[in-house]
């Protein structure tokens, strides 16, 4: 006798299976304007190289003659896929079963994707829309015994994870308690401005505790998440989120314990922008356009930029230099003087972390005027923050280059240069303990007063002390590898680049100390 | 209508429209000093100057709207 019954039952458990909630379920996600997990990973990986992993998971109805009735899937989508040819995890939860709120299967699937990720090394995505446990326990069924005492902790493996690969997730619907937190668990994050909102409660709950009335958008929608630093980036819709995932991914190794991958460059190495000889004013309250100065010194329109919308003093991205994957960190000018700020610090830390688990070289385009000051900056913490950053900086392993395009002012400063790091002045440089506003101000306070055209006084020592902050003496001084024309800038890193590559494969390995959300 | 929001505290170095005015995008409207920097604000649309509600010398918030702009009609 055969297995021919068993066979059959095992091909309709796999058809019902890919019906996920059913069809009206189905049609009400794209009433919504939302894709289905289903098609979410479809857009994401290569044309057919999904493999999914469980679909057999889930819980199935027989009738009296145990004749199979229905069979419902787990509510976690897991399995390998390709990206740009490069296999990946995906996962993500499915919102046409149960709003995404885990079912027992659904869950061990889900936990499952950082082990998968983990075993095989190789890039975790995941794709979010969901809500966390419910008060009834899953599917109304009668919870299960409660995880021994000895269990292993449950976010160790997510922890793991952000140590030793790359994580990229996406909020592409409403997303609330734990796969909230699975988000931000990750090295890049986006959310979806059209469909997403990210949710630690939603508005009942916070109804309830806070009696707060606030729509999901008001709670947590893209105009809260991208200006707080929850998610790195928000995109139009569903697909620009899976775009910036390749995009990002493209910049990354598969695991600590490779390279990321260097591509061909046509961009040639000398090219030379002429606009960088004018482009800082001479003018000391003029501003000018630092992202302007990133891409003109990268390869061409390799920039990605990574937390656009928040800590917005600092300019944070990864971007290639000869075909090679480097972290670039730039002070913007245009917002609170380029000052490190509280969020910016926050910003510019995980950045160097980021960089330095994956040995990306970090490129630091430097004008920090120093601190943000002020009432709202003490209330902050923006001391404690931009410390963190500045000890970070300390304690990276990765080569650093450093170009002093304008100012690099006060203990903030010290966060931009790595041990053993590169370091370029442009003539616009200025550099030492504080800036000379701020130090005349203080210092000459008396002599200031005392003088019978005050305002003439403070400027004729600002000038005075604007000339000792020159680059010139620090050239003198082998305080700086060397000084240079603006236009050449790409192609002294560039020349950098090739004689820091050969020693990345020796930093290979556990990072000093591991990235955190 | 626009309103224009100011993406920082600072204090309002110059005002250069008036009730009135006809802006163009890019006109420069104002200026802050934040952090001893100037910070111009530009328009983003064409259109008339309806309501100014920032002076010189003005010690501003962030979020504060600072001018009305009632968009031409195109």
């Amino acid at each position: 006798m055969s297995w021919e019954k068993e066979i059959q039952e095992i091909e309709k458990r796999k058809q019902l299976a890919l019906l996920q909630g059913g069809e009206s379920a189905i049609e009400q996600q794209h009433l919504k304007g939302r894709l289905t997990v289903r098609e979410r990973i479809t857009e994401l990986v290569d044309p057919g190289s999904f493999e999914e992993i469980g679909l057999a998971a889930g819980s199935a109805s027989r009738d009296a003659s145990g004749e199979l009735t229905n069979f419902e899937p787990a509510n976690f989508l897991v399995g390998f896929g390709r990206v740009n040819g490069r296999r990946i995890v995906v996962g993500g939860e499915d919102f046409t079963m149960k709003g995404g709120s885990p079912s027992t299967a659904g869950l061990r699937k889900s936990i499952y994707a950082e082990d998968l990720a983990l075993q095989f090394k190789v890039p975790l995505i995941r794709l979010h829309e969901g809500a966390g446990g419910s008060v009834g326990g899953s599917g109304g069924k009668p919870a299960s015994l409660p995880d021994p005492v000895y269990a292993p902790p449950r976010f160790q493996s997510v922890a793991k994870a952000m140590a030793t690969v790359p994580v990229a997730t996406a909020a592409l619907g409403s997303v609330a308690g734990l796969p909230a937190g699975r988000l931000v668990a990750a090295h890049f994050s986006v959310m979806s401005k059209a469909t997403a909102q990210i949710l630690t409660a939603g508005p009942a709950v916070v109804a309830r505790a806070m009696g707060e009335q606030k729509s999901k958008e008001e709670l947590g929608g893209w105009r809260v998440h991208t200006k707080n630093g929850t998610v790195d980036n928000g995109a139009d819709d569903e697909i620009a989120c899976l775009e910036e995932i390749r995009k990002f991914l493209s910049f990354m190794p598969n695991n600590i314990h490779e390279l990321a991958p260097r591509l061909n460059c046509e961009d040639p190495i000398d090219r030379k922008d002429q606009i960088l000889t004018s482009i800082v004013p001479r003018d000391r309250r003029k501003s000018f356009d630092m992202r302007l100065v990133i891409n003109s010194i990268v390869d061409r329109t390799s920039f990605f930029e990574i937390g656009t919308g928040y800590g917005r003093s600092q300019i944070t991205g990864l971007a290639r230099l000869n075909g090679q994957p480097v972290g670039i960190w730039a002070n913007n000018c245009k917002f609170l003087a380029g000052s490190m700020t509280a969020n910016g610090a926050n910003k510019a830390r995980r950045f160097m972390e980021l960089c330095d688990l994956f040995r990306l070289p970090i490129v630091a385009l430097v004008d920090e005027p120093g601190f943000m000051i002020g009432s709202q900056a003490e209330k902050e913490a923006t001391i404690r923050y931009g410390t963190a950053a500045v000890l970070t900086a300390a304690m990276t392993t990765v080569p650093w280059a450093s170009v002093m395009i304008r100012r690099s002012f006060g203990v903030a400063q010290a966060a931009h240069y790595g041990p053993g790091g590169f370091v370029l002045a442009w003539p616009s440089a200025e550099s030492g303990p504080l800036p000379v506003e701020g130090g005349v101000a203080v210092a000459f306070q008396k002599d200031i007063a005392a003088a019978p055209d005050p305002e003439a006084r403070r400027r004729e020592l600002e000038t005075k002390f604007a000339a000792k902050q020159s680059p010139f003496p620090r050239s003198e001084a082998f305080s700086v590898h060397d000084l240079i024309n603006p236009a050449e800038t790409r192609f002294e890193l560039c020349r950098w680049v090739d004689r820091i590559v050969p020693l990345l494969p020796g930093l290979l390995g556990s990072a000093q100390f591991h990235i955190r959300p | 209508m626009t309103k224009v929001t100011l993406e920082t505290a600072g204090s309002v170095w110059k005002v250069l429209i008036n009730v009135g005015d006809s802006v163009d995008i890019g006109t420069t409207m104002f200026v802050l000093e934040v952090m001893k920097m100037e910070v111009p604000y530009e328009a983003t649309k064409k259109g008339e100057v309806v309501a100014i509600h920032i002076e010189e010398g003005d010690i501003v918030e962030e979020d504060q709207i600072a001018v009305e702009i009632k968009e031409d009609e195109s």
